[in-house]
């Protein structure tokens, strides 16, 4: 392996700042999912990139990527349930419109 | 002659691929791309995986990210109407204490981040074998509340969206 593990930490930076950043600034509820998903995965690849870099025989690292993504499909169907019965009760994707919740 | 430059170059290939992708997502106003463009961002990961030597993490990212969470968001996208809000949290008074704060954290991890040598390369023979050794063994009971979780996703995803109509319990009571 020639490329050096830092690049791969790099790469998992920078995606994972580009994913925060969507979160913070996009205002589409689905958009936000995609990019909260974008997270998980540059996790991911940090996981994956240590684990075969330094980790032992018995890949530690990658087990904690299924179970990312595990939490990430279930992430998802939640997430899109609650959209969809938001936007159900009023046509709106917008978060900073759906303030029903607000006490 | 050797081939050692093609990992390299691969892996700027990818990274390209992963970066813009990312930031495609972010940028784009039109959704149906921006999750189109998601799709393509995981498939370059897998990739990376695929360079990592991680076989068996790529074939999942390839059959739960691209295949399914993709098919998901789509769903998603249809169902609800395209509409963006003007995104006006970038130019706000915080901004520059927002920046200063982010520099913080953002440029030690970056010089950390080139900071790692590589340890010496493992023998090959891919990583099913340790992986199910470690899922089935070690991790059998977190792998056991996995999937006990996806059912309770499952079931409540069936339960948030399930539609109460009036007129359709009427026309059932009626039968």
């Amino acid at each position: 392996m020639t490329v050096p593990v830092g690049a791969y930490i790099a790469v998992s930076a920078v995606l994972f700042f580009t994913g925060c950043a969507g979160v913070l600034v996009r205002r589409n509820a689905v958009v936000i999912l995609m990019c909260v998903e974008l997270m998980l995965n540059a996790a991911n690849l940090a996981l994956v990139a240590f684990s075969r870099k330094y980790g032992s025989i018995d890949e530690r690292g990658s087990v904690f990527v299924i179970f990312v993504f595990v939490i990430a499909a279930a992430e998802v169907a939640v997430g899109l349930g609650i959209i969809l019965s938001a936007y159900r009760n009023r046509p709106v994707v917008n978060v900073d419109e759906i303030h029903q919740m607000k006490g | 002659m050797t081939f050692d430059f093609v990992e390299p170059v691969v892996f700027a290939l990818l990274s390209i691929g992963v970066i813009a992708g990312g930031a495609a997502v972010v940028l784009l106003n039109r959704i149906t791309a921006a999750a189109l463009l998601m799709a393509f961002t995981f498939l370059c990961m897998a990739g990376m995986f695929v360079l990592l030597g991680a076989e068996t993490i790529a074939a999942f990212q390839v059959l739960i990210y691209v295949g399914a969470i993709t098919v998901l968001i789509l769903y998603g996208v249809m169902f609800t109407k395209f509409s963006d809000g003007p995104r006006a949290l970038l130019f706000q008074r915080q901004t520059p204490i927002a920046a200063v704060l982010v520099a913080a954290v953002a440029i030690p991890v970056a010089l950390l981040s080139f900071s790692f040598t590589s340890a010496p390369p493992r023998p090959g023979g891919g990583d099913l074998p340790a992986l199910a050794t470690s899922v089935f063994t070690d991790f059998a009971f977190p792998f056991e509340v996995a999937s006990v979780l996806l059912l309770a996703a499952m079931v409540g995803a069936i339960v948030l969206t399930r539609r109460d109509d009036p007129e359709e319990a009427a026309m059932r009571r009626r039968r």
